[in-house]
């Protein structure tokens, strides 16, 4: 009796443990985008459509003006905030991924998406989330005469060593050799410009979309069927834990509408 | 027959050297061996498991490396490489001066070096992939090398502008830049640009070499980017293709030719890109597209050898020697008025290098400090001393801020400490390094607040200094630019006042400084220091009053015997 009581504590003691492991290990991956193992891109036939609407739910947060202390004649034209929380008139929320968790066949990338770029423009980066197929190029522009530099911080998603290029004031463009394997989103910064900050996504398949000013995003041409729906979003963080579930029926539309607050 | 003897020396030599080096391309098997020495010499920095949060870790910035994730500052292979075995021995080796990094030639042998070579990899993964994937890292090509001369520092001058390092090493290279104050690096700390005119501070060595290497493959983990081929404006373009296509750019009005020619190059640098990118994401190159990628890297490499011989003349070979001994201070005689701040007469003296560490004795302690040195000119004549006083500051804080990332930001100062009584021989007792104590110091006392204010005070102690009554003895200028400050003064060589100096000729005088950074939160005791050094008016010349304190003469005659019989018997 003594000796299972003793054992059944051991189980439990284990599970616990195991418990501890593995919440320690999702915290990060709370952080990140969820990919399918594989991807195969086909023809698709009848493919539905998703759109929908996110907000912000709560306290907006205050966007902090940014200080501009360097080139600002360029920069500082006009007054920058922090772009962490963007939200329209009725707390559209912008900048925010939804995405497709786990389709492994549909369409593939079309020509546009797979020539991503970031501009800097006024030293901001625009877009501020951008979607880059995994093996694509991304190309930087620069049409001031201004000296960047591009650093991209895969190393803190485990995606390998950093890249950080220089952009000199001549190069109107600069392009940034493609990452073959998904993760992210990962900050991209330019440490010339301290407040510039982006973030980047390596993607394997293009059921990605980031959300406008209005909070809207569309996901077309998903070969029908039954998928989890996933969002991503700086602060206000993912839905990992609970993913939306939705049934594309053949050519029918969906909607799916998303409320993000921050996190306590 | 000589010659010959000398060209199967070199041979041999050439074949020694490259065993030498086949046989310590790799580390060795892990080991208990380097567990233990890692243990015993290393976790204390950065931790146990490699995570750079070893007891000593906290007060330490830039912090001790984090080796698990594999982020290394000083590599011999290009832009997004892990080092070569090589660069990991040399950099245990060699330590990281301007940080906290120690040298461990002098406490380990090289086969425990090796042996910590092969351990601290196991912290990373990625090394055991890459030897799994059976490829080395690709190392920064250093064939091509231009030499050193004043045509090639011109040229590479102009790419420093034009490259961007400006930004944040500043104009002349102090790492004033705009962008200098704002910097953090991989780990979310504090970070300022190399002062490139300090080459004994650089971490990975200053020769020409190290210096190419270093900007062509960035520094993993810092803000300092990575000057590739393809972040060079033109790449793929010959120096003729690129100064018509600057033309043609510039032109007003552009003809169908103009347009075709243009395409041309166009064309030409996509190519180049492309190469460079194929490579980069490690794609097989076919022979066309290397040879592409290869004519358009001379170009860049060309280009960078300049920059690198540029970046090389702005600081001295070597770490100055410190002012004592045959360096000491010696305040030169001049009749008649002393050199204004402005005066050209002071590029007449050599100053004299006082180098600074951080206060770590008395609570708060700066263990990180920024000012390297303090040097110092001087001239005297029969009634008056003048100093020129000048040192590196990447920031000029004339007011207590707060600033956006880093917390407070105080004001810069300096304060030049003398006894207030001169010691009356070598054992005579100075008074305590840190202000005093038992027995007093006298101070001047300056801040970038009041640029033109020299204050004294007297003190017995850190926390017992005041400001004396009698003020206004003192006449101070000064000037900040270019990351460097340069503060004259100047003082009757006697006054009236019982707790001043009195300066007299030929006498030895101690003297000590502190200086603060107040972008490095440096403020009351926070700060940089030196301990007690001594200068001197140098007698005239003429005059035979003067009598070397015993022991320097004695110092100096030693050393001339032994000289003597050293090239005696080098001539036998
Ligand atoms: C007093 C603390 C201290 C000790 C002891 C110490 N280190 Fe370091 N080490 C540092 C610091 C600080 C850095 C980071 C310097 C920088 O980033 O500029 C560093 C960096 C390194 C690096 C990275 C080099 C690069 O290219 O980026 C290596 C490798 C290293 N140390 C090895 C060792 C080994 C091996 C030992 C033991 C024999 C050791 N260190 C002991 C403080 C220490
Ligand atoms: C974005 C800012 C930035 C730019 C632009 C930049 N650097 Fe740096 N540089 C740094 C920082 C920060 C360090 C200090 C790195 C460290 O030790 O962590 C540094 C260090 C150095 C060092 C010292 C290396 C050593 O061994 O310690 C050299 C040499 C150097 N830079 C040269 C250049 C040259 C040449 C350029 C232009 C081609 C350049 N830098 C552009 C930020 C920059």
């Amino acid at each position: 009796m003594k000796i299972r009581v003793f054992a059944s504590f051991m189980v439990l003691l284990a599970c616990c443990f195991g418990l501890i492991v593995l919440a320690d290990n999702h915290e990060e991956e709370n952080n990140m985008l969820v990919f399918p193992e594989a991807y195969t891109p086909m023809k698709v036939n009848g493919g539905g459509k998703i759109t929908g609407l996110v907000k912000f739910e709560g306290e907006v947060p205050e966007m902090k003006k940014l200080d501009i202390n360097k080139d600002k004649v360029v920069c500082g034209k006009e007054p920058k905030f922090d772009e962490s929380v963007v939200v329209g008139e009725n707390k559209e929320l912008k900048n925010t991924i939804v995405y497709l968790m786990d389709i492994v066949k549909g369409k593939d990338f079309d020509a546009e998406s797979k020539k991503p770029e970031i501009d800097q423009e006024g030293c901001k980066f625009t877009p501020h989330v951008q979607i880059v197929p995994v093996g694509a190029r991304l190309t930087m522009l620069n049409n001031a005469p201004i000296t960047h530099n591009v650093h991209i911080l895969l190393n803190d998603a485990d995606m390998g060593q950093d890249i950080n290029k220089s952009q000199n004031r001549m190069l109107k463009k600069l392009r940034i050799k493609g990452i073959a394997k998904a993760g992210g989103p990962v900050e991209v910064k330019c440490d010339i410009h301290s407040w510039m900050k982006a973030y980047i996504a390596y993607v394997p398949h293009p059921y990605f979309a980031v959300t406008n000013e209005k909070g809207e995003f569309t996901l077309e041409n998903v070969p029908p069927g039954t998928y989890k729906l996933g969002f991503w979003h700086e602060v206000c963080g993912t839905n990992n834990k609970e993913p939306q579930t939705v049934t594309v029926a053949a050519g029918g539309e969906v909607k799916q509408d998303f409320t993000l607050k921050l996190p306590e | 027959m000589r010659t010959t003897f000398f060209v199967l020396f070199i041979l041999m030599f050439s074949l020694f050297v490259v065993t030498l080096t086949s046989y310590t391309q790799e580390a060795p098997e892990v080991s208990e061996r380097g567990k233990e020495v890692y243990e015993e010499s290393c976790a204390h920095c950065h931790g146990i498991e490699g995570r750079g949060d070893g007891s000593a870790a906290e007060n330490l910035l830039p912090r001790p490396r984090d080796f698990t994730g594999g982020v290394y500052k000083i590599r011999s292979t290009e832009s997004g490489e892990l080092p070569t075995d090589q660069d990991l021995f040399d950099i245990i080796t060699n330590g990281m001066p301007g940080s906290s990094m120690p040298e461990w030639e002098s406490a380990l042998s090289a086969d425990d070096r090796w042996e910590l070579v092969a351990y601290i990899k196991t912290f990373y993964s990625g090394f055991q992939e890459l030897k799994e994937s059976e490829t080395l890292p690709r190392l920064i090509n250093l064939t091509g090398k231009v030499k050193y001369s004043q045509e090639s520092v011109e040229i590479g001058k102009v790419l420093y502008t034009e490259l961007g390092c400006i930004e944040c090493h500043g104009n002349v290279g102090r790492g004033d830049g705009t962008s200098a104050p704002t910097l953090v690096d991989s780990w979310d700390y504090r970070t300022w640009p190399a002062n490139l005119s300090q080459g004994w501070n650089y971490r990975g060595g200053s020769t020409t070499e190290d210096i190419f290497k270093r900007f062509i493959g960035g520094i993993a983990g810092s803000p300092m980017p990575a000057f590739e081929g393809d972040t060079f404006y033109h790449f793929g373009l010959t120096p003729e293709e690129s100064k018509r296509a600057v033309e043609l750019e510039n032109k007003e009005e552009i003809t169908p030719e103009d347009e075709a020619e243009y395409a041309k190059y166009s064309e030409k640098m996509e190519n180049a890109i492309d190469a460079a990118l194929d490579r980069a994401e490690g794609t097989e190159l076919t022979p066309e597209a290397q040879k592409i990628y290869d004519d358009a890297m001379k170009v860049v490499y060309e280009k960078s050898w300049h920059l690198a011989n540029y970046v090389k003349s702005l600081s001295p070979e070597k770490r100055p020697e410190y002012a004592i001994g045959n360096n000491v201070l010696r305040s030169q005689y001049k009749e008649g008025d002393l050199p204004t701040f402005d005066d050209a007469e002071w590029e007449t003296l050599e100053s004299s290098y006082y180098p600074l560490v951080g206060q770590v004795i008395v609570e708060p302690r700066q263990f990180n400090p920024t000012i390297d040195s303090v040097n110092v000119k001087s001239f005297y004549n029969d009634t008056e001393v003048a100093f020129l006083f000048t040192w590196d500051d990447r920031t000029n804080n004339t007011s207590v801020e707060e600033t956006e990332n880093f917390g407070q930001s105080f004001i810069d100062g300096l304060a030049i400490q003398f006894p207030v009584k001169v010691p009356k021989g070598p054992t005579d007792e100075k008074p305590y390094f840190l202000w005093g104590g038992r027995k007093p110091v006298y101070l001047w006392q300056w801040m970038a607040s009041e640029p033109e204010t020299i204050k004294e005070l007297t003190a017995k102690g850190m926390s017992n200094a005041g400001l004396q009554e009698d003020q206004g003895n003192v006449q101070a200028e000064s000037e900040y630019k270019e990351g460097q400050y340069r503060l004259w003064v100047k003082r009757a060589l006697k006054t009236e006042d019982k707790k001043d100096l009195q300066i007299e000729p030929a006498v030895f005088v101690p003297i000590a400084f502190s200086a603060w950074d107040g972008a490095n939160g440096d403020i009351d005791t926070k700060r940089a220091i030196t301990s007690w050094y001594t200068f001197v008016l140098e007698p005239v010349p003429s005059s035979r009053r003067f009598i070397y304190p015993p022991l320097v003469a004695l110092l100096s005659l030693g050393l001339l015997v032994g000289l003597r019989q050293f090239v005696q018997r080098k001539n036998t």
